[in-house]
């Protein structure tokens, strides 16, 4: 072969050993970016699952939506009815409960899946230290544990796929010079936003299985076959307001948004039946009608 | 209300970490009016009567949310 053959076939295969080369380098580069953004190591103390989530620092730009949070259940999903933490007596006491002499663990929490998303990213310590917090009744630690804004606007705001790290998810994209990078997703105004926690009934990939909510399920195979148009934010996040009714403490209140939403007739008729001669029965006949306007069953749980 | 058992009888269950499907829903539905018809006999020599009727929300024993109250005086004498 001539010499100038030789090298030319040389040099393109040099080129394309380091183009070989490159593309590697390249891939292991791009596929770590992504793991990283993609993976959340998982935390070993319950301060640290605070801080994972901590969204304080929304309240400066978004003060008016973070008042409005703090007043919702998403603000205190391990305080039940009365401000008791409702886990107590599952721990206390049945299936879920932790021996004595024995420590909680991730096993203890399914109802985490709901109650606190972001549970997925602790480990046993966590749970541990949760459950001890539990059992001591210690309410302050208890209630450090909410449903915060990026618990929505990040690791519940994508379905396709998983959330990017560090992103903000809303109803626009918005340049990164807004302070955080932020990105649309049409999942936020989408029902299903709602219903990844509001319930489909049981719940059946735990060793212990629960159900407790299914409120989406009553949604998807009640009301929209019935034609119903609403999605779930329509109804309880009206103009994008973050209270996200009802507020089982507010009591006037839910009895208030109850009246509205089943209204209720009544009919009476005063007579005397007489079955037959002589057989003479007086009786009132009461009628009532309650007509449903929420998107669910009423009530659920 | 749903009504669930642990899908394991027919016992109804009570509590998130027992119940597991449903086996009777008596909840208000979306789109279905829910109606009743009670008759109430008059007590003997009795023409008169008040009829209250009260809708309420329960969601644990004594824990009582008032909903709708409706008071209606009836009487069989048809002048009154």
């Amino acid at each position: 072969m001539p010499d100038k053959a030789l090298i030319m076939l040389r040099r393109r295969s040099i080129d394309l050993r380091w183009a070989v080369i490159f593309s590697i380098i390249f891939f292991l580069f791009f596929d770590g970016v992504t793991a990283r953004c993609d993976s959340t190591e998982k935390v070993s103390t319950l301060n640290e699952l605070i801080t994972l989530f901590d969204s304080s620092s929304c309240k400066e730009c978004h003060e008016k939506i973070y008042e409005q949070w703090e007043k919702s259940h998403h603000a205190r999903p391990l305080m039940g009815l009365d401000d008791e933490i409702f886990m107590t007596k599952y721990l206390k006491n049945g299936v879920l409960a932790v021996k004595p002499g024995v420590k909680g663990t991730k096993k203890n929490f399914p109802c985490f899946k709901c109650h606190l998303p972001q549970f997925k990213y602790a480990t046993d310590e966590v749970a541990a230290e949760i459950a001890d917090a539990i059992l001591r009744d210690d309410k302050a630690s208890v209630r450090q544990l909410t449903i915060s804004c990026m618990v929505c606007h990040n690791e519940k705001a994508v379905v396709h796929g998983r959330p990017a790290k560090n992103v903000v998810y809303g109803n626009r994209d918005l340049p990164e010079d807004t302070g955080h990078v932020v990105k649309k997703s049409p999942l936020l105004k989408n029902s299903l936003m709602c219903g990844q926690c509001h319930g489909l009934g049981p719940n059946l990939e735990f060793e212990t299985p629960i159900q407790c909510a299914t409120l989406y399920g009553s949604y998807l195979h009640a009301y929209i076959p019935s034609g119903g148009t609403q999605t779930c934010q329509e109804c309880h996040m009206k103009d994008g307001n973050h209270y996200m009714p009802p507020n089982f403490n507010n009591r006037e209140e839910l009895s208030e948004r109850l009246r509205q939403s089943l209204p209720m007739e009544v009919q009476t008729l005063t007579y005397i039946f007489e079955p037959k001669e002589g057989d003479s029965r007086p009786m009132v006949v009461v009628k009532t009608k309650i007509t449903s306007k929420a998107g669910h069953r009423i009530p659920d749980g | 209300m749903p009504q669930a058992t642990d899908s394991r009888s027919n016992q109804m269950m009570l509590g998130p970490d027992k119940k597991l499907g449903l086996i009777r829903d008596t909840s208000i539905q979306p789109f279905a009016p829910k109606e009743e018809t009670i008759e109430i006999p008059f007590p003997t020599g009795v023409t008169n009567a008040v009829i209250k009727v009260e809708l309420t929300y329960q969601p644990r024993p004594g824990n009582i949310y008032p909903i709708h109250k409706v008071v209606r005086n009836v009487s069989l004498d048809q002048t009154k």
